[in-house]
């Protein structure tokens, strides 16, 4: 596969998404794209499978050549690139499981007496098997996103590209769809351009060695940083990926931030790190404030569905933030809804004044046409509130643009801003880091440290433990239909039984820090300190 | 899933399991030659045939039979008291203004009882003919493009998520939604058209990227193959055939007993 000198430009758009792009695959060779948010990495996915500009109107120069052919008809090129898009849902058509796997092999005319034999590897190579004959339309988020991920797999495509194939996934889910993925490799070598938020998840204990052997990182204009090996490339382009607020393998960001190389295993590292637990001040936390909410024997459940948690029993101080753990499925979203009183409780009751909550998809929530009239919402037009919230939010320059035109990062703090401009006592957050970049990340984090400062307690589910770690003073873990855990965060994460009954795999970093630190003061203020490194956003020009 | 999103009760019943193309033939056939009958015996025996063939046939509760059919009853009753009303023609009764007719009463009920006849075709279809298998076997029998088969699949998929969808944007909004006095969400006609906004733009945004999926799936291409063909059985000829000729036999008896009227009924 070749791409040479290509643009991308679309209509109404000053500038080019992609500029004089110029990289090549061999066959079987595995490529990881790192990209700021908006840099083009979708769409250099789209341009290989031809989306751009056969499907969606683009100006393209350069040629893209993939199997010694240029790029033809979206459909013609299936037959060698098989894509796994962003957004799950969409990649899944057909209202079953079956049909859905069988799609591609049909429309390749695959012959149709190998089509189960083919259905049954692909669901067993991504740990699904049980799914064959589920309706698509009852399957989980982390269950959709491996049956998209079978449904790429059937066709033994030579080509794979996968835009974000774990955003989804819980720790088991993730080394599952990793392991997939190695399978398939060894079974029929295919090419593999990968984009990945999680890297250091995606890459399980191997380090960079886990990560594909070839790199390419872009600026935010799309315009290429380096390409090649992904050790070198990451040497090369690191520290300007790092400014423009992407994850990098830990290795890479401690790197950039201590200015040594070797990662944890470093002994050089582990002391720049110990100077930063050692260092005086950091956050005062204080006592538990008074108690805002009161869950008695709760049982949460989906009108007509089965109960999902039973004997829920907690509360909840002021200024207090709290997380919710546990596996894909397991019910963290509908406790989260039964707390904000937006789910009836099946059983049992809870207290406390009306709750605000930030939803997984933040465009959801959006009810205005204007950034300045969604967070005026419900307050009156004038209120000093309003230019406060976006200042605070660094909001203000997009003040007058449609909230559906921000970028994810924008997205998440507008919705925080729109809720939080309302000074209710609870703050209910599910997945508000999901699909954002590092920046994004330490923004949510800090903006749920300062509601919590000012009093609101926060309750909020993720499967990041690095943010979860850094933000939470609490976590209440739950499994198999009832909490098997609630305490001081660093104590659940330290309770080896509890973390493998719900599946969290612990990451390197937090691992290490549990292993060094004793107090979470120490632990908290190394996490902080690699927040507070990444310099703060450039003004973002506001979208046109 | 049947046709109406409800779950098939039994789709293995005999009728379940007839070809949905041929059924879908059986009931287009039935409803066209019913049109031209205007009498009220011919259509009563034909729906009483209907009735038993769909009892037999589709095992179909007989609650839910009778429930699916008060649509249809009264849409019939509304023909029925028109008919009888305005139609002109010798005085069967008068009360007042009121005059009921002679042929009023013989039309309003064949228009009744032919309503249903197919009332209760289209209720037996829509019972035993799953949606999937219905669009699979258009592509198949019918001639219904690949594009088309499976572009009417994936809108399907998507009417069935909307439910939950909507669900989801309703309480997204309603906690940011101000309260009224009595302590509960600010719920009027706005915030209903906010949140249909919102499901708007998500499903657009979703049509898109499933139609880009499909495509990068190769639909489209030829040759294609079917990996599990919905077949025309010979037990699916005998259902077409054997329709058919009751239905023949019906209007030849009644034709032979001088009660079949057809379009003359309405202007004699």
């Amino acid at each position: 596969m070749a791409l040479d000198a290509v643009s991308v430009q679309f209509a109404r758009r000053a500038v080019p998404v992609l500029s004089d792009l110029t990289f090549s695959l061999r066959p079987g060779e595995h490529l990881i794209i790192f990209a700021p948010s908006g840099a083009g990495k979708s769409t250099i996915l789209r341009l290989i499978s031809g989306v751009i500009p056969h499907s969606v109107m683009a100006t393209v120069t350069g040629t893209v050549e993939v199997g010694g052919r240029g790029i033809t008809a979206v459909a013609e090129l299936s037959r060698r690139v098989g894509v796994l898009g962003q957004d799950p849902g969409a990649a899944l058509c057909l209202p079953d499981v079956e049909q859905e796997l069988a799609l591609t092999m049909e429309n390749h005319g695959v012959d149709p007496t190998l089509i189960s034999s083919r259905i049954d590897a692909a669901l067993l190579a991504v740990g699904s098997s049980d799914l064959r004959l589920r309706l698509t339309g009852q399957l989980s988020g982390g269950e959709t996103q491996r049956v998209a991920l079978a449904a790429c797999l059937t066709n033994h495509q030579q080509v794979l590209l996968l835009d974000e194939p774990t955003s989804m996934l819980d720790g088991p889910g993730m080394a599952r769809v990793r392991t997939a993925l190695d399978e398939a490799v060894e079974r029929y070598a295919p090419t593999v351009i990968l984009v990945e938020h999680r890297i250091d998840e995606f890459a399980g204990d191997r380090g960079l060695e886990g990560l594909p052997a070839k790199a390419l990182a872009l600026d935010k204009d799309g315009r290429v940083l380096a390409v090649g090996a992904t050790a070198a490339v990451l040497e090369q382009a690191a520290s300007s990926l790092y400014d423009a607020g992407c994850w990098l393998p830990l290795e890479s960001e401690l790197k950039v931030v201590l200015g040594k190389p070797g990662g944890l295993a470093s002994s050089a590292i582990q002391a720049g790190l110990t100077e930063w637990a050692g260092e005086p001040g950091g956050e005062s936390r204080r006592g538990p404030g008074t108690v805002v909410l009161h869950a008695n024997n709760l049982a949460v459940g989906r009108a007509g569905g089965r109960t999902l948690i039973m004997n829920v029993n907690f509360t909840l101080n002021a200024g207090e933030i709290v997380a919710v753990l546990g596996r894909n499925g397991t019910g963290k979203t509908s406790l989260l809804l039964t707390l904000g009183q937006l789910l009836a409780p099946e059983g049992g009751s809870v207290h406390s004044s009306r709750p605000g909550m930030v939803f997984q998809n933040p465009e959801h929530q959006f009810v205005a046409h204007t950034v300045r009239n969604e967070i005026s919402h419900g307050l009156p037009s004038n209120s000093a509130l309003i230019d406060v919230a976006l200042a605070t939010y660094g909001l203000s320059d997009l003040a007058e643009v449609s909230p559906y035109r921000l970028s994810g990062g924008q997205k998440r703090r507008l919705s925080l801003a729109a809720m939080l401009v309302h000074d209710r006592s609870i703050l209910l957050a599910d997945e508000p880091t999901f699909g954002l970049d590092r920046r994004g990340t330490v923004g949510v984090i800090e903006a749920l440290r300062r509601a919590a400062h000012a009093g609101t307690a926060v309750v909020f589910s993720s499967h990041d433990l690095r943010s979860v770690a850094t933000l939470a003073e609490r976590a209440i873990v739950i499994n198999d239909g009832s909490i098997i855990a609630d305490g001081p965060i660093f104590d659940i994460l330290r309770n080896d039984p509890v973390m493998a009954e719900a599946g969290i795999v612990v990451p390197a970093l937090i691992g290490w820090l549990l292993d060094s630190f004793e107090s979470p003061g120490q632990i908290r203020r190394v996490l902080d300190r690699l927040n507070s490194a990444l310099p703060l956003e450039k003004a973002a020009p506001a979208p046109s | 899933m049947s046709v109406i999103g409800q779950p098939v009760r039994d789709a293995r019943s005999p009728l379940g399991r007839r070809n949905p193309t041929i059924k879908l033939v059986v009931l287009f056939v039935v409803s066209l030659v019913v049109m031209f009958v205007f009498d009220p015996v011919t259509p009563a025996v034909l729906y009483l045939l209907a009735l038993l063939g769909v009892l037999a046939s589709s095992r179909m509760p007989v609650r839910l039979l009778m429930l699916a059919h008060i649509p249809f009853l009264g849409f019939a009753l509304g023909l029925f008291i028109v008919n009888a009303l305005s139609r002109p023609g010798d005085i069967f009764a008068e009360w007042g203004l009121f005059s009921v007719t002679v042929p009023g009463i013989t039309v309003g009920a064949s228009l009744a009882l032919r309503t249903l006849v197919i009332g209760v075709l289209a209720v037996a279809f829509v019972f035993s003919t799953d949606g999937v298998t219905l669009t699979t076997s258009l592509h198949q029998q019918g001639r219904l493009s690949a594009r088309l088969t499976y572009a009417i699949l994936a809108g399907y998929r998507m009417l069935q998520e909307m439910p939950q969808e909507w669900q989801i944007i309703r309480h997204a909004q309603s906690v940011r939604a101000p309260l009224r006095p009595n302590g509960r969400p600010r719920a009027g006609a706005l915030a209903f058209g906010r949140a249909a906004f919102a499901l708007l733009v998500s499903a657009i945004r979703k049509g898109e990227r499933m139609s880009e999926s499909l495509e990068s799936r190769g639909l489209g291409l030829t040759p294609r193959t079917i990996w599990r063909p919905i077949t025309v059985e010979r037990c699916d000829w005998f259902f077409l055939v054997g329709v058919l000729c009751t239905l023949a036999l019906v209007l030849m008896t009644s034709k032979a007993l001088g009660y079949l009227r057809g379009m003359e009924a309405l202007v004699g």
